[in-house]
């Protein structure tokens, strides 16, 4: 699956590193690192980081 | 050149003087001058940006998670009670309990009681609207916030008045007369321990779709489950966090709309606008003043030194309503598209009840907006500083008949 973080909405609060610090990275206030190819297995902690998000800004697809 | 926190030559407030307005034109005065202010409590951030930035800052701490036993409070309920809550964890304590909570308040979740809270509203409305007035706080704020969090964790609405009254009780923790009110604190958060245990064994046995069941099964392969007392703490500090904000929002909402009747009328005419008129009354009028952290390493922050265990306060208001962030001569208008404002603070930290407190009111604003038309005051409210956690305490007013649909 595909994750997409949509950079104008994020807040880097780190919500999505709570749920699943595998994939989403918070490296300074200002930063978020991601993966944007992610193993069908993590399916369900990127789910719940996307859900976390205060700002919507994580979407699956695929 | 970094500058010492104790040398700068910038402004200074005492915030514990009761006459301390963090929307008053000396802090905003303050703001133009200096990105921080000195007070008597550690110091005060006032832009936006620093804000936004120290939020976020993984080099600084919730900063109350001391608070009892600074005040002498160092064994017992509350102080027990302290240590427990998620508010004062940090790292992978926090990160632990946050992913096992975080699902109870998804947005979808929440969102399903949407007709329960208007219906709620328009309840709590049709009592007085026939009297063309009514006092705000004890006939809507209080009950509408009491009894949604009823519902939210399924207790009898019957009883708000008790969780309302446990929830304030619990709230003068967060004060400086905290060890004055120990015995109170203590009797409330024994009340709110009853409830929760009846509520949890409850869920255990039936489970529902709804936060406390959702906090019962939570279950990770490697964060666990929440234990009895973890159990405890959530609930109680859900019907907390929840219970004061929202009736105190609720009141500053009403406030706004006395004095911007345009507004008011607006979102009568367009409930499409809730969303962001919720997100605009809390950018001008936040409940919640300010979010506190301390330094847990020396560091050094828009050319500021700041010593280890510095705590600093950052302030919303100010913040939400900088210039860069509002424009020049900015003023509430629910149809303006502004960058995020720290009511709900932010970090790790973030409000986890935010997606509730949004929808409730998403719900609340416009049927109020449309039911109680040009609200005025019948007599002078009674409020709180405003500092902490303002809002009215009484707010009497009297509003126009209602608009045919």
């Amino acid at each position: 699956m595909r994750v997409v973080v949509d950079e104008q909405t994020c807040q880097h609060h780190g919500q999505c590193m709570i749920e699943c610090p595998r994939v989403f990275q918070l490296v300074s206030p200002q930063e978020l690192r991601y993966q944007a190819d992610v193993d069908e297995a993590l399916r369900d902690d990127v789910e719940a980081a996307a859900d976390a998000c205060p700002t919507m800004s994580i979407t699956i697809e695929g | 050149m970094t500058l010492s926190i104790d040398t700068a030559d910038v402004p200074s407030f005492d915030i514990s003087d009761p006459f301390f307005s963090a929307s008053s034109a000396a802090v905003a005065a303050a703001r133009e001058q200096s990105w921080w202010a000195r007070t008597n409590f550690g110091l005060a951030v006032l832009r936006y940006d620093e804000v936004s930035a120290l939020l976020k800052d993984r080099r600084l701490r919730q900063g109350s998670f001391a608070w009892p036993a600074q005040n002498g409070i160092e064994r017992g309920p509350l102080s027990e009670w302290w240590a427990e809550i998620m508010l004062s964890k940090e790292g992978d304590d926090h990160r632990r309990l946050r992913k096992l909570a975080n699902p109870a308040f998804s947005r979808k979740l929440i969102e399903r009681m949407g007709p329960e809270f208007r219906a709620l509203a328009n309840e709590l409305v049709d009592a007085y609207a026939a009297d063309g007035g009514c006092e705000f706080v004890s006939q809507f704020a209080e009950p509408y916030a009491a009894r949604v969090l009823c519902k939210l964790i399924g207790m009898d609405e019957a009883r708000w008045h008790d969780l309302s009254r446990w929830s304030t009780d619990l709230g003068l923790s967060f004060g400086v007369t905290i060890r004055e009110h120990q015995g109170l604190i203590e009797d409330a958060l024994q009340n709110l321990y009853a409830v929760s245990e009846e509520l949890i064994a409850d869920r255990r046995l039936r489970p529902r779709d709804d936060v406390v069941s959702s906090l019962v099964q939570a279950h990770d392969a490697e964060q666990g489950s929440l234990s009895d007392i973890e159990l405890l703490a959530m609930v109680s500090l859900i019907v907390f966090g929840g219970m004061d904000t929202t009736k105190n929002q609720l009141g500053l909402a009403m406030q706004l709309f006395v004095e911007h009747p345009d507004q008011c009328a607006l979102l009568a005419e367009r409930p499409e606008l809730a969303a962001n008129a919720v997100e605009e009354l809390i950018r001008w009028n936040p409940t919640v003043m300010w979010a506190t952290r301390r330094t847990t390493e020396d560091m050094e922050f828009g050319g500021l030194a700041l010593p280890e265990g510095t705590t600093l306060h950052l302030l919303s208001y100010p913040a939400n309503t900088d210039p860069l962030a509002v424009g020049e001569g900015g003023r509430f208008d629910i149809t303006a598209e502004r960058p995020p404002h720290f009511g709900f603070g932010g970090g790790a930290h973030h409000c986890i009840g935010h997606w509730l407190a949004r929808i409730d009111m998403r719900e609340a604003l416009p049927l109020i907006a449309r039911r109680m038309p040009n609200p005025r005051y019948t007599a002078e409210p009674v409020v709180r500083p405003v500092s902490g956690l303002t809002g009215p305490v009484e707010l009497p007013i009297a509003f126009d008949r209602e608009r045919a649909v």
